[in-house]
């Protein structure tokens, strides 16, 4: 009897855990999405990081006196216009009526807050350049809503940056902790923050009371998933109605599954090699330079390496960058040009040269590289590989002692002026120029080109001028081997009607997407 | 017994100290997170101001003086990337650690020790055979592989469980997260749980059935038999009781490590646990998470050992510590 009881049990117990097995999960609930991306953005506080993984996810919660649409175009946000009113001074009118989630009213004192907090160097810091050419905010005529910024220096990108400097509300920022702030954050933007475990997931609901109109999906979560199967997994399952970033090497296994929806589009971010040309290096002779980039076969590594999935480039800004010269064209692949170009230099054996990239940080980085070094020993250049974690590359990169380097850049404020200073510009710290020149190269003709652009107020004018510094550096000193841009891809869950356009800068913006069913 | 636990617990703490000082001193060379801090347009200038209010400017020493002295105080600063504190965001991450581990553990321990008995009664039967030689396939597959192989077949053929995740939890106490009382979270815990034991499942099964082949041949074993015990008794009170021992330690050591090293198993069901944080602070050179994490765990694997060890002396009389 005994005996017979305790298998009913345990019997009961089985059926029960098969049956708590078998009931599907909760069904996707209407008018909440769940969105899975590469990245975890790494906090909460909208000052904290320029990572397009963070600045994504803030703008959602956050807003700026200017806001960018999904092609990148700017327009107004809290500010309802703009204008440069000298080289120094920028004025805005700021829109009224908008509060914060914790009711406070978004007043200019709020602008001026956040815009000075820029300086601080914890736990600011990754916006720290931008805070530096801060030098006052002011109301115009005692008009709360009219301001003027006044920078230190000239800085002709300072709207264009606007987008992604974020307003806080001044009165709950003071009273808190960094701790506090890095946490729980408090915006104007569509959406309110409700919970987060960091590199884990992310929890906001729709803010009704969202000055402009409040969008349709009410709630929203972001989860970071990097193991590229289960990303795989947790799309075909529909766990998750969009997914960023599909990892390359499964991308034909989701493009061909009927469920999904496959959106790709040219990335901003541009990967290219960076050379030495100090006096007595072979790359300081244009011809070795030359030779090295008509040597590179960018089709086939585009089609071997990356699968199909980038775009070729002829400089480093993308199309939308004040600066991008769309006359540009690449050094075709030449094998005997090369050679005959590196015998003039006086190297016909070649040579021998060090190429350094990471291996974590970009699409195949490691891949590219690898593939590079196999192309140039064929002019009879020996390539010696060195790729290692970012975290260890980066800092050689900042010593300039690197003879040859892969590395990747995009522009957030779609400035080729702003690019220029860190990446190809004579190292020199006072003027803070060349921080990513891991090189050290120099050329005087770019350095001048670079100041003369920008004493220049006009913006068309301006554009011409930053077009022609990108024409020079890319043809006549090949300052840089652009390689290609990445491409941005997506996938997105069918069945759920999901309307979903992907935005030049990456960021995902729930006010963006709407659901038809 | 006390001398011994008072002369482990120093013990303890002089091992704690050397690994506060390795791991610190470790990363110094390991990326400098000024870098990431100041962000890809700051200027030397900025990048050096960062430095100075970071106190990264400061010697080694004294920057591990600092943390030392902070650290007995349970504060490990903040995070250089989240900005919040970094014990809070331990603590936060920990219960979700624990959950799978003492899951994990149950489901090794249960069928492990379980099916370790079954199979030493009757070794020669095909059945136990072949369980055998699953329990080879359980200790050789990589981690990883199991889990994807899981998630394949469960989550995108079969569609019974979830992928990824915790699914739904509730807050019980502060930030202590759990997912042991709904459905959803039940579900969601079933596959990284079972990744997670299925290696020590099968080192547990292969150890008591090795432990109870032997014992099962001792001369008591043979006279309970004799006696017409029942068989209930004589292989649970007599025989496996004896066979437990090395089981017993097995398991208390590997109970550390499920916790600290489940890296592999939660990043690959993106599970919030800490080995994910750690994952992440890793990639993003985040210091005084991974020292903080690394002290966390050592305590924590320190404290089991002393655990078990205490529990020796339960199981086997014959073992006290004099």
């Amino acid at each position: 009897m005994k005996k017979l009881t305790s298998i009913i049990v345990i019997l009961l117990l089985v059926l029960g855990l098969i049956m708590t097995t078998l009931i599907s999960g909760v069904a996707a609930v209407k008018d909440s999405i769940n969105v899975a991306v590469a990245a975890p953005p790494q906090t909460m506080n909208p000052h904290g990081s320029d990572s397009d993984c963070n600045l994504s996810v803030m703008g959602n919660i956050f807003e700026g006196l200017l806001y960018r649409d999904v092609t990148g175009k700017l327009g107004p946000g809290l500010a309802i216009s703009w204008e440069r009113v000298d080289d120094l001074t920028w004025r805005f009118t700021l829109r009224k009526g908008v509060k914060f989630h914790n009711g406070n009213d978004f007043t200019w004192e709020d602008v001026k807050f956040s815009l000075e907090r820029l300086k601080e160097p914890f736990p600011v810091s990754e916006l720290l350049d931008f805070g530096g050419i801060i030098k006052s905010v002011e109301t115009v005529n005692g008009d709360p809503w009219t301001i003027d910024v006044k920078t230190t220096i000239p800085v002709p990108y300072f709207a264009q940056n606007l987008h992604q400097i974020f307003i806080m509300d001044k009165e709950s920022t003071e009273t808190r902790s960094i701790g506090e702030i890095g946490q729980n954050p408090i915006g104007t933007g569509p959406y309110k923050f409700v919970e987060w475990v960091k590199g884990s997931y992310l929890k906001l609901t729709v803010n009704e009371n969202y000055w402009g109109e409040v969008p349709s999906i009410k709630n929203a979560e972001i989860t970071p998933i990097t193991e590229p199967s289960t990303r795989l997994a947790a799309i075909t399952t529909g766990q998750v109605d969009i997914l960023q970033d599909i990892p390359t090497e499964l991308f034909e296994t989701v493009a061909n599954n009927s469920n999904i929806e496959v959106i790709t589009r040219p990335g901003r971010r541009a990967i290219y090699l960076g050379l030495r040309n100090e006096p007595g290096f072979p790359a300081s002779d244009i011809r070795v330079r030359k030779a090295i980039y008509m040597a590179i076969n960018e089709d086939e590594i585009i089609e071997k390496i990356m699968f199909g999935h980038a775009f070729p480039a002829a400089q480093i800004p993308d199309p939308p960058t004040v600066g991008y010269d769309s006359s540009l064209k690449r050094l075709s692949y030449n094998l005997e040009g090369a050679k005959s170009l590196l015998a003039e230099a006086g190297y016909p054996d070649g040579f021998k040269i060090k190429l350094t990239g990471p291996n974590d940080r970009y699409v195949r980085d490691a891949q590219i590289c690898e593939a590079i070094a196999k192309q140039l020993a064929k002019v009879g250049i020996e390539v010696e590989l060195d790729t290692k974690p970012k975290a260890i590359f980066f800092p050689e990169v900042d010593e300039h002692k690197l003879d040859f380097y892969l590395i990747g850049w995009f522009d957030g404020s779609y400035d080729f002026g702003r690019s220029v200073i860190q990446l190809l510009l004579s190292v020199n710290e006072e003027k803070g120029w060349g921080g990513l020149n891991g090189a050290n190269y120099s050329d005087p003709t770019l350095d001048k080109l670079f100041e003369e652009s920008s004493e220049i107020v006009d913006p068309a004018l301006r554009a011409e001028k930053l077009k022609l510094l990108n024409r020079t550096a890319m043809e006549e000193k090949i300052a840089a081997i652009p390689l290609h841009y990445q491409e941005d891809s997506y996938a997105v869950y069918k069945g759920r009607g999901i309307e979903f356009t992907p935005r030049a800068d990456t960021w995902i913006l729930f006010r963006e997407i709407s659901i038809k069913k | 017994m006390y001398k011994c636990v008072i002369t482990r617990l120093t013990q303890g703490v002089v091992v704690l100290l050397v690994v506060s000082f390795v791991c610190f001193g470790i990363f110094q060379f390991f990326g400098d997170p000024v870098l990431t801090l100041a962000g890809r347009y700051a200027t030397q200038a900025q990048q050096k101001e960062v430095r100075i209010k970071m106190g990264l400017d400061k010697p080694f020493y004294i920057q591990y003086f600092v943390f030392f002295k902070n650290a007995i105080h349970g504060d490990f600063g903040l995070s250089y990337v989240a900005q919040t504190p970094v014990l809070g965001l331990i603590l936060e991450r920990l219960p979700a650690s624990i959950e799978l581990a003492i899951s994990a553990m149950l489901i090794a321990l249960i069928l492990g020790i379980g099916l370790g008995v079954i199979v030493s009664l009757n070794p020669r039967y095909f059945l136990n055979r072949f369980i055998m030689a699953g329990s080879l396939f359980g200790i050789s597959l990589p981690t990883f592989l199991i889990g994807i192989l899981l998630i394949m077949i469960f989550s995108v053929k079969l569609r019974f469980l979830p992928t990824f995740g915790r699914g739904e939890v509730i807050k019980i106490a502060g930030n202590w997260r759990t997912g042991f009382f709904t459905i959803n979270g039940l579900r969601h815990l079933i596959l990284p749980a079972f990744t997670l034991g299925v290696y020590q499942l099968a080192v547990l099964l292969r150890l008591t059935r090795g432990g109870m082949l032997e014992v099962l041949r001792e001369d008591y074993i043979r006279t309970a038999w004799a006696k017409g015990l029942p068989p209930k008794i004589v292989i649970f009170k007599h025989a496996l009781r004896n066979a437990l021992i090395p089981v017993v330690t097995m398991a208390g050591l590997q109970f550390g490590e499920l916790i600290a090293f489940s890296i592999v198993t939660e990043s690959i069901f993106q599970w919030p646990g800490a080995g994910n944080l750690l994952l992440t602070a890793v990639y993003e050179t985040d210091h005084p998470v991974i020292v903080a994490y690394i002290m966390i765990t050592s305590i924590l694997i320190l404290c089991v050992n002393l655990v078990v060890d205490i529990l020796y002396g339960f199981i086997n009389p014959k073992i006290r510590y004099e």
